[in-house]
């Protein structure tokens, strides 16, 4: 069926919801990254067997939908069950029979599957009551989680291609770009660049044809937002990047995503395949004069491909080698041709922005930095997960209110924002805004949204040599700052940690940053020592350590720490079978003791200790 | 390993004869072997009509792709930064106490291949390792071996 | 035609022109390796750098790679200061950590006053400096026979596989564009070799020196259209065929004017 006026469109809307008001219940499966690897594509199937044979009433197997990331996958797999938004976490497939006969059949709460606060005791039926998603405020993430990312009607139920009838029925190519600049949406890739002047430098260029890029080439380690839209609403990545191939005047476009994300790759193609066959993509979309079609074009694993010059290489076919950007890729982009490159974030606002119009999103945020962003948080948090905040919002809310604070109830260290481009925050940054340039200012970045919690036992300098070594082997090797520059500070970096570094050598690291910064040919050199200066403004005293003392007092640093096992230790035996080194010696349910020479250090024996029977001193 | 190169063909037919397709074709040939077989150099360079050397050279730059075979199972350790700062190391370690071999190598008999992955997107249920494509979160280190050989 | 101001200097430019085009053409020493005219700029070695701000830019100043930066109206352009120079002596510091034994680098960096590198120096290191010129002269040339391999500092100039280039023809343009002289080649007898690859010199039928590899003279005859026996004989004695037969005619429309 092909829809081939705005009227079609409406009227296909409302068949969809008439239907699905026939489904009272719906139990929502989330299949998103987190929970899938903790099995909730079983949990899934059992639902469907179970429901297939049992009869209830109102409740049937299409009440039950799988999702994308729903967001707090530290307590997945989760089921929520809407509309009431009951919320069952760590949920696994022996549990299914239960919320089916319990709560579906009978409306019992099954209470153990509930979330309780571990900092308030508080136990929560409802999902949004809980403080992890009652700070957040969703536009990118809007359908993420609630719908099912394979059904288009699922997203038309929910508003979907709404925003792209509005633009063909009343609006003009400017109106759009007006909206989107007035919105003052920033590129949400990290750089924060204005998405409206970039659409309308690419309107303007006389040069033809236009390209539509969309860049899912999500490659800074810690961060899966724009996985997680890709996977779970990858219609409204396509709605955004259809209205800016309207405003920008453009007939094909393309999704780079990264050869990581296979998941993200199929329910893309699903959702174009399914636009294509109803007319929302093509050759005269809705009935209009616009044409637009869309191909997805897959990554081979380069990280610098994330770099705008790079990902336009490899969507040519070419190895992801930057050029040097001295003419803007927003008039020299894709095959030489004018190009809009945005992120998938950024097109996941688009369709809002339209709907809701400029003022309304510009209210949101802060005056430069408008909007919400989406961030995965991570690392030595309790609520891992994915959210979106309201620009603005500061560090310690995100880490405290939403993120429940540290594991353990240890001490805040640091937080890594914006990868291996961005920096790390102590904890008298806490009260930072999180906006595009409060970050910058502060020698971090927003980047395109991962943020790694640390505790007080990382050593910064140990992350500064972790960035350093993902940087050398992403380097794409062609001009000489990054290439034996980076590879010098890596190896600089790693003799700190050795403690065989100097005071002179932090010196040479520094000067050679200032080198590889102003000398590098793109982005990826350019912010590349930015880890390690954020590391040592903030944490010199940890460098310091390593070099003068030849202490680490994160107590990571394999050459500067040992292993001793205390009184506390039961004699389980755990840290003994571990032992490659074949290190610890001692009887079941006697003391173990470590032989420090054999010993290497790889810390196996500490993580697998339940009872902190071993020091690290 | 003998690779026939009309099955290498084969899946070079089917694809775009287009050289912007370059790195969708070497993806499929990988695909289906698993590997890049040393033939497919000179069969896509013929197909696309591009020197060899272009061909070789998009094959070195993507960490995708491997010039030499790898074993029947796939053991992937996430190195991204969540995992880093939990122990994605130890993993590292107990898989080449268990296993015999360091990311990048294959074991003798081709059944194991154990490789590092720069972040895979799951940094929640960090540390995370991947058997066959299939993701396993907040991995211990003692158990990895396990997982590793029963997925 | 544009106007700008190199080093306090107001000079003219044509419209598209690159910047070091300028600069050299002013005699002024901006150090360049990856730079040559037969090729386009790719920007690998960092050093022409320069530093450019415009009247308007509030004192605001970028650096950038003259061989890649278009001249503009207006554009205020300084080529040599402290920071540039430390931008360029920290990247013959570097490579002379990875080229130790490269005469071309070691005289480079001593004039930057660097006798020894200030970074270990790396055991794999040899007198590539990646510049890329090699690659880009065979792709003028249409073969693109080698090409950079793998990335990052890993990253080496080489054929496929690391084995003879099966579409190099042995033309040596790689081997005289190289500034460090890291390509090594050698004519034995009727051999020549070079990329681990041997060749078949053409001997001219008449003088019997060597002239071109077989593969070179085959590319050039259909490339240019040339007549098959072009590569028979040498250029010399081509000249020398030339010449006789221009002899000849000049003898005979003597005959006839008389």
């Amino acid at each position: 069926m092909k829809i081939d006026s705005i009227t079609k469109l409406d009227k296909w809307r409302k068949e969809i919801l008439t239907k699905q008001k026939t489904i009272k219940t719906k139990v929502l499966i989330c299949l998103g990254p987190g929970c899938l690897a903790g099995g909730s594509d079983l949990i899934l199937k059992e639902f469907q067997t179970l429901l297939k044979k049992k009869k209830i009433k109102d409740i049937s197997v299409e009440s039950v939908k799988k999702t994308g990331c729903h967001g707090f996958c530290a307590r997945g797999p989760l089921v929520i069950i809407e509309p009431l938004g009951i919320f069952y976490s760590k949920v696994k497939k022996m549990h299914v029979k239960d919320i089916i006969e319990k709560t579906l059949q009978k409306g019992e709460i099954i209470e153990k599957l509930l979330y309780k606060d571990p900092n308030t005791e508080k136990i929560y039926k409802e999902w949004r009551k809980i403080p992890f998603y009652a700070r957040q405020q969703k536009i990118a993430l809007r359908n993420v989680g609630q719908i099912d990312p394979d059904e288009i009607t699922d997203y038309i139920a929910n508003g979907g291609y709404a925003a792209l009838a509005k633009i063909l029925k009343s609006m003009k190519p400017d109106d759009v770009i007006e909206q989107v600049s007035k919105s003052g949406l920033r590129g949400r890739g990290g750089a924060g660049f204005s998405t409206g002047r970039k659409w309308a430098t690419c309107a303007k260029a006389e040069e033809n044809p236009h390209y539509v890029l969309c860049n899912g080439d999500e490659g800074d380690p810690g961060a899966f937002m724009d996985r997680c839209i890709m996977e779970g609403d990858p219609h409204t990545v396509l709605e955004g990047m259809i209205i800016c191939a309207y405003a920008v005047g453009s007939q094909e476009g393309y999704i780079y995503v990264r050869e990581e994300y296979p998941l993200a790759v199929v329910n893309l193609q699903k959702a174009i395949d399914d636009a294509r066959k109803y007319g929302l993509l093509g050759d005269n979309i809705l009935g209009t004069d616009l044409c637009f079609d869309l191909k997805i074009s897959k990554g081979g694993g380069a990280f610098v491909c994330g770099e705008s010059s790079a990902l336009m290489r490899s969507v040519a076919g070419e190895i992801g080698e930057p050029r040097a950007k001295y003419v803007r890729s927003v008039l020299k982009g894709l095959h030489d041709k004018p190009t809009v490159l945005n992120n998938v974030e950024t097109f996941a606002n688009i369709p809002v922005i339209i709907e809701k119009g400029a003022d309304w999103f510009s209210a949101i945020g802060t005056k430069k930095s408008t909007g919400t962003k989406a961030f995965s948080l991570a690392g030595k948090i309790k609520n891992t997960g994915l959210i979106e905040v309201p620009m603005g919002i500061k560090l310690k809310e995100i880490i405290y209110d939403i993120g429940g604070g540290i594991n353990d109830n240890r001490e805040f260290k640091a937080v890594q924002t914006g990868g291996p481009s961005g920096g790390c925050l102590p904890a008298d940054k806490l009260d930072l805004e999180v906006d595009f340039d409060t970050l910058a200012d502060n020698g971090s970045m927003m980047g395109s949204g991962g943020m790694v919690v640390m505790d007080d036992r990382t050593c910064m300098v140990d992350v500064s040599r972790y960035f350093l070594n993902f940087l050398v082997e992403e380097s794409c090797g062609k001009c000489v700052p990054c290439r034996e520059g980076l590879f010098q500070l890596h190896k600089l970096n790693e003799k700190i940690c050795e403690g065989k570094g100097t005071e002179d050598d932090l010196k040479l690291m520094e000067n050679l940053s200032e080198t590889i910064i102003s000398g590098s040919l793109c982005g990826l050199g350019q912010s590349g020592p930015n880890p390690f200066l954020s590391t040592i403004m903030y944490f010199r005293d940890e460098y310091e350590a390593h070099v003068n003392k030849q202490e680490c007092p994160g107590g990571v640093c394999k050459n500067l720490i040992t292993y001793r096992i205390n009184d506390d230790c039961n004699g389980c035996m755990a840290c003994l079978s571990v032992c490659a080194a074949g290190a610890i010696k001692g009887k079941k349910k006697e003391q173990h003791i470590i032989d420090e020479v054999k010993c290497d250090r790889c810390g196996a024996c500490f993580a697998v200790c339940n009872i902190n029977a071993i020091d690290i001193i | 390993m003998i690779i026939d190169s009309n099955k290498i063909q084969k899946v070079i037919d089917d694809s775009p004869q287009d050289k912007k397709q370059l790195i969708m074709i070497l993806q499929n040939i990988q695909q289906e072997f698993h590997y890049l077989p040393k033939e497919s150099i000179g069969l896509v360079s013929e197909y696309l009509g591009m020197p060899q050397s272009t061909v070789y050279s998009a094959a070195t730059f993507y960490k995708s792709f491997s010039l030499v075979p790898r074993g029947e199972n796939i053991i992937k350790v996430c190195k991204g930064t969540a995992c880093h700062i939990k122990g994605a190391d130890l993993i590292i370690d107990q898989l080449d106490a268990g296993i015999g071999i360091k990311p990048g190598q294959t074991t003798k008999d081709m059944k194991y291949t154990i490789e590092v992955v720069n972040c895979v997107g799951a940094c929640a249920m960090a540390p995370v390792m991947i058997v066959n494509d299939k993701y396993f979160g907040e991995v211990k280190c003692n158990r990895a071996t396990k997982l590793a050989k029963t997925g | 035609m544009v106007k700008l101001q190199i080093n306090g200097k107001t000079v003219e430019a044509r419209e598209g022109e690159m910047l070091l085009a300028v600069i050299q053409r002013m005699g002024i020493d901006v150090p360049t390796q990856c730079h040559h005219e037969a090729i386009e700029p790719t920007g690998n070695c960092r050093l022409c750098m320069v530093e450019i701000t415009k009247k308007n830019w509030d004192g605001w100043k970028k650096s950038v790679t003259s061989c890649l930066y278009p001249v503009e109206e207006g554009l205020i352009v300084e080529t040599h200061n402290d920071k540039l120079f430390e931008i360029r002596k920290t990247i013959l510091d570097l490579q002379l950590a990875r080229s130790p034994h490269s005469d071309y680098v070691t005289k480079m960096a001593a004039e930057y006053g660097l006798e020894k590198s200030s970074y270990p120096a790396e055991p794999q290191g040899d007198d590539c400096i990646m510049c890329y010129a090699c690659t880009r002269i065979c792709d003028v040339l249409g073969k693109s026979a080698i090409a950079p391999t793998m990335r990052g500092h890993e990253k080496i100039i080489a054929g496929p596989f690391g084995e003879a280039p099966p579409d190099c023809i042995g033309c040596l343009s790689c081997a005289h564009i190289c500034p460090t002289d890291h390509i090594k080649w050698n004519d034995k007898g009727n051999t020549r070799k070079i990329w681990d690859k041997k060749f078949k010199l053409i001997k001219c039928k008449k003088c019997g020196k060597k002239t071109i590899t077989r593969e070179f003279a085959d590319y050039l005859i259909e490339k240019r259209e040339l007549p098959s026996e072009y590569f028979d004989t040498c250029d010399v004695c081509k000249r020398k065929e030339t010449a006789e037969k221009m002899g000849e005619l000049v003898i005979k429309a003597r005959e006839a004017t008389i």
